[in-house]
């Protein structure tokens, strides 16, 4: 398992972002789903060794994140996108990138080749040489995906990485997702339904710091068969899961 | 995946395993990859767009300053690390708070948070491109100002230690901006930070009281308080360096200090940052107490005992450039460029005294002596006691705003008579008794005052060696001063015995 997780737990002051939380990963997309206020990116954070956990158990690609050396081995093997993406406006989209390539510890040699090749995998060859602060939201978003993607990594966790995408890059994104999810374990925290079923294959459902569902799209859909409310069959199950987790 | 589907998967899959080449990294491949870091770094320095504004400030506040002075490299080294750091305090500490602040303000601190590069690594990179533009901008200024004097000064070589104290100092002022904005990433810290150093520094150089102050470890005090650059200062002695590497091991010291501390929250360095930290601070304080023990030596420098080296002591050794006078006027090689000044202010004494008995062979500069008194006092003396070891006055024209105009007066007050009185009054060989009426006419008359220090400085003096004004002798002087140089010499060659033995009387003046 690339991520494993036993009752999780994470405070802010009084605030209990995350309450509990189990779960288990392999290669492959991985959605995280939830409302506003969920708990997604506090989970997230904590995966991304951003943040530790206030209790519980947290093992990635195969070690412990809370001491220094393992950590730092995890990190180098880790891709992450968070929510709002900082960047350097005088960076190139190429420098950004490169930059990242750098402290991630990728070996110098590598790292033109790799960054040439996460910009492409963006599609955004074209505008390798633009500083960053004449990009579109959307371009800076797809650079924050190959800042994550540059090391190849093992754990790629990507917190709302669609927001801000035109449809078109969406489905060249959810191509990418999967071609990733082949070799590496992809965790994507999105409120976008469609996203999860069009590139995840299991799917976690959060609310209120706690898991409420755990399973296949099609087992999520299949919630929402009889009482969901909603345009598409996984919105219907998501809001069907939602509601009777909250009953 | 659920829990009982990913115990299932664990039983077929066991975790990735690492990958032993990056494990394996080598020690080379980790400083090509910290190159090609400080290469991105340094391309995207905010110090880079601060290097006009850095060469600007240097050039309106120092540079021309430095320039105005006369061509003699103790004075300008010495006013150079007098100037230069605060010059560059602005742009370099302002330039490393903005970089410090940068991942704050640019809220990308989560993505580069979860980067295998620890913290302090990352910052150390961007500190190191911030310093390395500042102190290229800082050599630049030396080399500038070095080269300008070589071209002009008449004698001497560089002098190294204000140029190193003045380098070792701007990773200092890099180190303070960067940790201050990234221990407080905001907009307003690098105005803040700017400032408070600003006035911090400007202010260091004015604490000073007396050659023990622990506030000679300024990286601007260039020696005790009252004299810094002055023409006298390491002219006759080599400088001494004791001062700078104090002050070197200071700016070190807290360089080492601030960049400690920055990885002190890093984990698994904790500690080596803490010791490296204790480090600087040791070096730091240690400098200070050395400052504390410095003394002024009677040739305008600093001496710390625990860093003197005796050797310094011994005068440098030089060719005197001499005037083709009657009277051979050699002066330091150093101040060759005012020996006409100083020819021409006493050059009628020259010619009328010339060849009479007690008078001098030829007139050599000798060293100022300088001496510590109450708070920031000086007492500087001539070491010569006569004429022919004389002193060039430290207030040359081009220092601190001397005009030709009052070097000559002080040349006539202080050469002039005293080559008058020895030789008038006999080299000092004369008992002590007063000076006759017609000796101290032939002295006034001999010495050319400029009318402008006529009335205004002399006064002390009447009544010594000058009659007093309206006088019957006074009216006798200017009687004398009327001859030419050589019909006084002939005078004096006829009269002078006689005058010495008190038998010539005022009336018998021509």
């Amino acid at each position: 398992m690339n991520v494993e997780i036993s009752d999780l737990t994470r405070r802010f002051g009084r605030h209990q972002a995350v309450a509990g939380v189990s779960l288990q990963a392999g290669p492959g997309v991985f959605g995280l789903l939830g409302p506003n206020g969920a708990g997604k990116t506090t989970l997230l954070r904590m995966m991304a060794t951003v943040i530790p956990p206030t209790t519980g158990h947290l093992r990635l690609l195969g070690r412990d994140p809370g001491a220094y050396g393992p950590r730092r081995e995890v990190r180098r093997r880790l891709g992450y996108l968070p929510q709002n993406l900082g960047y350097y406006p005088g960076f190139t989209v190429a420098e950004f990138v490169e930059y990242f390539a750098l402290l991630k510890e990728m070996p110098a040699a590598r790292v033109p080749a790799a960054v040439a090749t996460a910009v492409e995998r963006v599609d955004l060859s074209g505008k390798a040489r633009a500083k960053l602060r004449t990009l579109s939201g959307g371009m800076l978003r797809r650079v924050g995906i190959a800042q994550a993607i540059v090391n190849e990594p093992e754990l790629l966790l990507l917190d709302e990485p669609t927001a801000g995408l035109d449809p078109e890059q969406r489905v060249h994104f959810r191509v990418l997702l999967r071609e990733l999810g082949q070799r590496a374990t992809v965790v994507v925290s999105t409120h976008l339904v469609e996203d999860v079923g069009a590139a995840c294959s299991q799917v976690a459902l959060m609310d209120q710091g706690k898991i409420v569902f755990d399973g296949t799209p099609g087992e999520l859909t299949a919630r929402g068969t009889e009482h969901g409310t909603g345009d598409a069959p996984l919105e219907r199950g998501y809001t069907a899961v939602l509601a009777a987790a909250r009953a | 995946m659920t829990a009982a589907r990913a115990a299932g998967a664990q039983e077929h899959g066991a975790p990735v395993a690492p990958r032993p080449a990056a494990a394996r990294r080598g020690a080379g491949a980790a400083v090509l990859s910290s190159g090609r870091l400080l290469r991105l770094e340094l391309r995207h320095n905010a110090m880079l767009w601060l290097l006009p504004v850095a060469f600007a400030l240097f050039f309106y506040n120092g540079y021309r300053e430095i320039m105005a002075l006369p061509p003699m490299w103790n004075l300008r080294a010495m006013t150079m690390q007098n100037r230069l750091l605060l010059d560059l305090l602005i742009p370099a500490t302002g330039a490393a708070a903005w970089m410090g602040s940068r991942e704050g303000r640019r809220r990308i601190t989560d993505l580069v948070a979860v980067t295998a590069r620890p913290r302090w690594s990352r910052q150390l990179a961007v500190w190191a491109a911030t310093t390395a533009w500042a102190e290229l901008a800082c050599l630049a200024c030396i080399a500038v100002v070095y080269l300008v004097t070589a071209r002009q000064a008449s004698w001497g070589s560089p002098l190294w230690w204000p140029a190193v104290v003045s380098a070792a100092g701007v990773p200092a002022l890099t180190a303070i901006g960067f940790a201050a904005g990234a221990w407080f990433p905001g907009r307003f810290v690098t105005p803040l930070v700017t400032v408070v150093m600003f006035f911090g520094l400007a202010f260091s150089t004015q604490a000073a009281s007396g050659d023990h102050s622990y506030w000679q470890i300024s990286p601007l005090t260039v020696g005790a308080f009252d004299i810094g650059a002055a023409p006298g200062v390491a002219s006759f002695y080599p400088y001494l360096p004791d001062l700078s590497i104090a002050q070197v091991m200071f700016t070190v010291g807290l360089t080492v200090a601030i960049l400690g501390g920055l990885g002190i929250p890093v984990a698994r360095m904790r500690w080596l940052a803490a010791v490296i930290t204790v480090a600087g601070l040791a070096a730091a304080g240690t400098a200070v107490a050395l400052a504390g023990t410095g003394r002024l030596d009677p040739h305008g420098m600093i001496v710390i005992p625990a860093l003197h080296d005796a050797a310094s002591d011994q005068p440098l050794r030089y060719t005197p450039a001499c005037s083709r006078t009657p009277i051979p006027v050699c002066v330091n090689p150093a101040y060759a460029g005012f020996l006409p000044a100083v020819t021409a202010t006493v050059g009628p004494e020259l010619t009328e005294f010339a060849g009479l008995p007690g008078a001098p062979a030829r007139l050599s500069q000798v060293p100022l002596v300088y001496r510590q008194v109450s708070a920031n006092g000086i007492d500087v003396s001539a070491s010569g006691p006569r004429a022919a070891a004389f002193v060039v006055p430290d207030q040359v024209p081009g220092w601190l705003g001397t005009t030709g105009a009052e070097f000559a007066a002080q040349l006539a007050e202080g050469l002039g008579v005293t080559l008058a009185s020895d030789v008038i009054l006999g080299g000092g060989q004369k008992s002590a008794a007063a000076p006759t009426q017609a000796e101290l006419a032939v002295i006034a008359g001999s010495v050319r005052f400029p009318p402008s220090v006529q009335s205004r400085d002399l006064a002390p003096m009447y009544g010594q060696l000058l009659p007093q004004p309206g006088s019957p002798a006074d009216l006798a002087g200017r009687r004398f001063a009327a001859l030419s140089p050589a019909a006084r010499h002939a005078w004096l060659a006829e009269h002078l015995t006689a005058l010495r033995a008190g038998r010539v009387s005022l009336a018998q003046m021509p």
